[in-house]
């Protein structure tokens, strides 16, 4: 078994996007672990909190906090693998380059507001649990609405990915792909009001802004990453339309 | 070419892209849910929803639902125009949909203002949060839709591009911005 | 035919770099002898204010030239679009994780600027403003270490007769990665070896990063220089 895998690591001619397509999913395995179960960022702590709520979230969650984001600090680089794959699946196509890059440029600045900035920013407040609650309440918004917040660069990067697809003829992907990152850019405009209420469900943490965002995106993220792999069973290194998949691969 | 006879073989089963009626039924569903959060929390506070809505003027939702459906119906007839290969009556179709859908827009961006000013903002009440959300959201639906009339519009122009199923998907995405205006017409006006 | 006009103009501002970031390294009087976390908020408010100057200068320098490393990454970018490979990702995640280092490091610097700013502000506050300085600095690693991870992977994965860099070159950024590593796990300490003036976090970090600068811009510079040997003798 070990074997098959060292000799495909040496010899697929595929390995490289292998390496990219595994990479991304060992990241979001990593950030679920992260953000979900450990720091419990995900879903998020409550905007209505007061300074001594605030203070006494970071305390409830202090080495969950800590510890979960030093793996984020660690594995953030795989975001880039994913991103490259995706604009790689752009090059694909039979439209110009510009929308991959323009994807890759994108795609890679979002981690640092929109990821990274919460992670540090957290860190620090868990860091010292005897720092004043009203400064901990302005970290604790700092955080959360840096990363809730950040919307137009996850929105105009669907929009140039779903314009991708649809102009496409090498069938890369779906059409109805296309549209689903239309679905995905407009969660980035429902979000929008998070910056404008403490509680109810526009909320960071209501019921539509977070709840049902997050049904759309996790969809979103379970369906790309699932045609991001049939992409590259496909590939036939051509620039032609890519061929359908082979009948045994497609279960 | 191959393209083309999948292309045939699907205009069988749906008009238009099969894709665009996947995306339909997976905004139908985002909206279904929208709604159910509306409802739930209206029959928590069945008294302040009740208030809030005297607010909003029956008259202009009728006249609002009155123009999508003109919309629709004249999208219909771009379609219908299509298909025999009038594409003159077509694209004049296919205009009279944006001027309807440009008159409902003019119409609720004037509507807004006027709550506005009545003092019923985005935050006044849980309410109009809904109101406005729910409304706001549509009016994007309504702005992509124009968009893609205006790739339907580029498709009848030109008679190299002229393709049945674009034209057909674009309608299909026309009547959903109307069905789901319907939906919200019902929910914050007429639902008292 | 390549167009190599400019590669060693930009080669050059590597070395400039460095003796810009060496000097404003020293220039910053936090780093030689980091300033410890556990460092009272009235302390760190005195720091600021006794050494308000050099805090200001050194963090300017530093906010003018740190995305210069980018360049020289662009130019590892384009060798790495020499080698053996199927397809063009590895150059693209290179691509993608450049912006990343200069990005936190910003980020680092304009908190430092800010802690600085008016330093007879609630000493909270300027400590507030140095934690988060100090820790986005910290951590800046984990697009260093994909990059290294990346190199690595694309040297072992280019197999033709002449390899555009040796084998060696992927074991060493695989140590550098190993190294950058700890720093990530800087906030689980307050103090000791893994607090943000500890010897993994800080010394090991940043040696490692001065370290890599000077090899792979050696590295650099003779596969340049070998480039040009062989295109001359085409010719």
């Amino acid at each position: 078994m070990s074997s098959r895998f060292i000799w495909h690591c040496r010899n697929n001619p595929k390995r490289e996007l292998w390496f990219a397509w595994w990479a991304t999913v060992v990241f979001y395995n990593f950030f679920t672990v992260s953000f979900f179960i450990l720091s419990h960022t995900q879903p998020p702590a409550n905007p209505a909190l007061d300074a001594q709520g605030a203070a006494q979230w970071f305390e409830k969650n202090h080495y969950g906090i800590l510890l979960g984001f030093a793996i984020m600090f660690l594995v953030t680089g795989m975001t880039a693998p994913q991103n490259a794959l995706i604009a790689y699946s752009m090059r694909r196509m039979s439209i110009t380059p510009a929308f991959g890059y323009s994807y890759l440029v994108l795609y890679s600045l979002s981690a640092v507001p929109g990821m990274l900035l919460l992670c540090i920013v957290l860190t620090v407040g868990a860091l010292r649990p005897d720092r004043k609650p009203e400064l901990q309440q302005w970290l604790f918004d700092l955080a959360f609405l840096s990363y809730v917040g950040t919307m137009g660069v996850f929105l105009i990067g669907s929009l140039v990915w779903m314009l991708a697809i649809l102009i496409d003829k090498n069938r890369v992907f779906p059409k109805w792909f296309g549209y689903l990152n239309l679905c995905n850019a407009l969660t980035e405009v429902v979000v929008s009001p998070a910056w404008i209420f403490h509680n109810g469900v526009f909320a960071w943490n209501g019921l539509i802004a977070w709840w049902i965002d997050m049904v759309v995106f996790g969809v979103y993220t379970g369906v790309f990453i699932t045609l991001l792999r049939q992409m590259i069973i496909r590939e036939d290194f051509g620039t032609g339309p890519l061929p359908d998949l082979p009948r045994e691969a497609a279960s | 070419m191959t393209q083309t006879a999948r292309a045939d073989a699907r205009v069988r089963f749906v008009p238009g892209q099969p894709d665009m009626w996947a995306f339909v039924l997976f905004e139908t569903l985002v909206f279904t849910s929208y709604f159910v959060v509306y409802l739930l929390f209206r029959t928590q506070h069945h008294e302040l929803y009740l208030r809030a809505q005297a607010g909003l003027d029956l008259q202009i939702g009728v006249f609002n639902t009155i123009c999508l459906l003109s919309s629709s119906w004249a999208v219909a007839r771009c379609v219908q125009a299509s298909r025999h290969g009038a594409y003159r009556s077509a694209l004049t179709n296919a205009f009279l949909t944006v001027f309807f859908g440009f008159v409902f827009l003019v119409s609720k961006v004037l509507e807004w203002a006027r709550q506005i000013r009545m003092g019923n903002g985005f935050t006044a009440n849980e309410f109009f949060q809904h109101y406005f959300f729910l409304t706001s959201i549509h009016c994007l639906h309504l702005l992509i839709g124009f968009v893609v009339m205006g790739v339907v519009v580029y498709q009848l122009l030109s008679p190299k591009r002229r393709s049945q199923e674009l034209v057909e998907t674009g309608a299909t995405y026309w009547h959903t911005v109307d069905f789901l205006w319907v939906l919200i017409f019902s929910l914050l006006y007429v639902v008292r | 035919m390549r167009r190599t006009d400019g590669e060693l103009i930009l080669f050059w501002t590597l070395p400039a770099t460095g003796l810009i970031w060496i000097a404003a390294f020293f220039l910053f009087p936090g780093f030689v002898h980091p300033m410890s976390p556990t460092m009272s908020a009235a302390a760190v408010a005195a720091f600021y204010r006794e050494n308000t100057g050099r805090i200001r200068v050194s963090m300017i320098l530093f906010n003018w030239f740190c995305v210069c490393l980018i360049p020289v990454l662009m130019l590892l970018v384009v060798q790495m679009r020499k080698m053996a490979h199927r397809t063009p990702i590895f150059s693209y995640c290179m691509v993608a994780c450049a912006a990343g280092g200069p990005a936190i490091f910003l980020l680092a610097n304009l908190f430092w600027l800010l802690a600085a700013f008016r330093p007879e502000r609630a000493p909270e506050l300027t400590q507030m403003y140095n934690d988060l300085a100090w820790v986005t600095f910290t951590i800046q690693v984990p697009y260093l270490i994909m990059q290294s991870v990346l190199l690595a992977l694309a040297i072992y994965c280019d197999r033709q007769a002449r390899p555009v860099f040796k084998p060696w070159v992927a074991h060493f950024n695989l140590l550098v990665a190993a190294a950058l590593a700890p720093a990530a796990f800087t906030g689980l300490a307050l103090g000791g070896p893994m607090a943000w003036d500890g010897l993994l976090p800080f010394w090991v970090k940043n040696i490692t990063i001065a370290i890599w600068i000077v090899v792979m811009g050696v590295v650099i510079a003779q596969t340049i220089r070998r480039q040009r040997v062989e295109s001359e003798v085409a010719a």
